[in-house]
């Protein structure tokens, strides 16, 4: 019995080890998590290559229609990070989005009912559908 | 090994695994989630050594109540610290993890009863008294004081805008909770998306609530939901300098956000 249930408890502690590649490596950084994370999830910087995350850095003041700007400190700090750990850069370029990159549209290429409910509101609202998301955990597809 | 070491050594493993269930059961905050870690693998490890070690739980004077009341409390201590190793890589199980932790902590006080009625509590509490009633008082010491300190924090904030709402308008006669509410559930027409508040935090601060645009889950504004809001400065004004200005179009005054800070503090 004593040994089942040890058994059992070394089984649950090895699941994760089951769980698929769909992985980003979470964001580290206190200053990313507060600043980025207060209207949106923290969107891990693997998910665009360096030249979109420079791009999105430069106009904060204008970022997808809210003013998102910050001081010229801690937006040199965030770029650093986002840049150093940014994706690589893949074919299709260097979208604006990481709901326009092509390998995002082809593997969420649902029909229009799916994006319409209610709490997904909209494409980046990652942890509606992926719950590990903030984690850089997408296995749950 | 001698009897007299043996008892030491597991009074020792007891000592450190109610230590270690405690601190994870108090750190459960994302704030000290390095503790919970630590503290709940502590767990997972003191459970799998006792059942890794050959030590008989069933002693001839103790009745079968007493020994089920230890197996309870081990299996349930080392579900929850399981489960938590396991919602720590699998969000999914972070629902599962908070239920068997809340159940855990109530087989734990059924051995305590159990281990009370078995040794008389005589013994035991003769011992015990100085040290728990010193234990007690610190832990409840120690509980008042987060509470007291978030307060603190609040109203030194509210003490702020009180000083420059003094200086905007010498009239200023204090902060009241009815203009608060006016504010939160009033309809602006800046923007179409979130017309007030009330938008993204619902009409009733208490629940969580929903970014209009992003989607993302807002934890509650109000403070007996939520009881770390207003308690940080820096982070309270620069809430104030964005959602002010993107509901309402402009700056709040000192009045208002005193009004609404005083509004959430008594939801």
């Amino acid at each position: 019995m004593r040994t089942l249930i040890f058994a059992a408890g070394l089984t649950i502690a090895a699941l994760p080890a089951l769980a698929g590649d769909h992985r980003v490596a979470p964001v580290r950084d206190a200053l990313v998590q507060k600043e980025c994370g207060q209207c949106h999830m923290t969107f891990q910087p693997g998910l665009l290559p360096a030249a979109s995350w420079e791009r999105m850095m430069d106009k904060l003041a204008d970022h997808y229609g809210d003013n998102a700007a910050v001081s010229a400190e801690k937006g040199a700090a965030i770029r650093a990070y986002l840049t150093a750990n940014a994706g690589r850069d893949r074919r299709g370029g260097t979208p604006s989005r990481i709901t326009e990159a092509r390998w995002f549209t082809h593997e969420h290429d649902f029909p229009a009912p799916v994006w319409k409910r209610p709490e997904v509101v909209t494409k980046s609202n990652c942890p509606a559908c992926h719950q590990g998301a903030e984690q850089g955990l997408y296995d749950d597809d | 090994m001698q009897p007299k070491t043996q008892m030491r050594l597991v009074r020792l493993w007891h000592a450190a695994l109610v230590g270690g269930f405690a601190v994870a059961y108090l750190t459960g905050d994302e704030d000290t989630y390095a503790m919970h870690l630590f503290s709940g693998w502590l767990v997972v490890g003191l459970v799998a050594l006792r059942f890794i070690l050959p030590l008989k739980l069933n002693r001839p004077n103790r009745p079968r109540y007493f020994t089920w009341s230890i197996l309870a409390a081990l299996g349930m201590a080392g579900a929850a610290a399981v489960s938590g190793v396991g919602a720590d890589v699998l969000p999914w199980l972070e629902d599962l993890h908070e239920g068997l932790a809340e159940m855990s902590l109530w087989v734990a006080l059924a051995h305590v009863a159990a281990a009370l009625v078995v040794f008389k509590g005589r013994k035991w509490l003769a011992r015990l008294k100085p040290t728990a009633v010193v234990g007690a008082l610190v832990l409840l010491l120690a509980a008042s004081q987060t509470a007291l300190a978030a307060d603190a924090a609040r109203d030194a904030i509210l003490a702020t805008y009180a000083g420059q709402a003094k200086a905007e308008n010498p009239a200023f006669a204090g902060f009241s909770a009815q203009r608060g509410e006016a504010l939160y559930r009033a309809k602006n027409s800046v923007n179409p998306d979130a017309a007030s508040c009330a938008a993204c935090h619902t009409d009733d601060p208490t629940r969580a609530g929903r970014h209009v645009k992003t989607g993302r889950v807002i934890e509650p504004v109000a403070v007996s939901a939520n009881p770390k809001r207003f308690t940080d400065a820096e982070k309270v004004e620069e809430r104030f300098v964005r959602d002010c200005k993107s509901i309402l179009g402009r700056a709040c005054s000192a009045t208002e956000k005193g009004d609404y800070v005083t509004f959430m503090a008594s939801r």
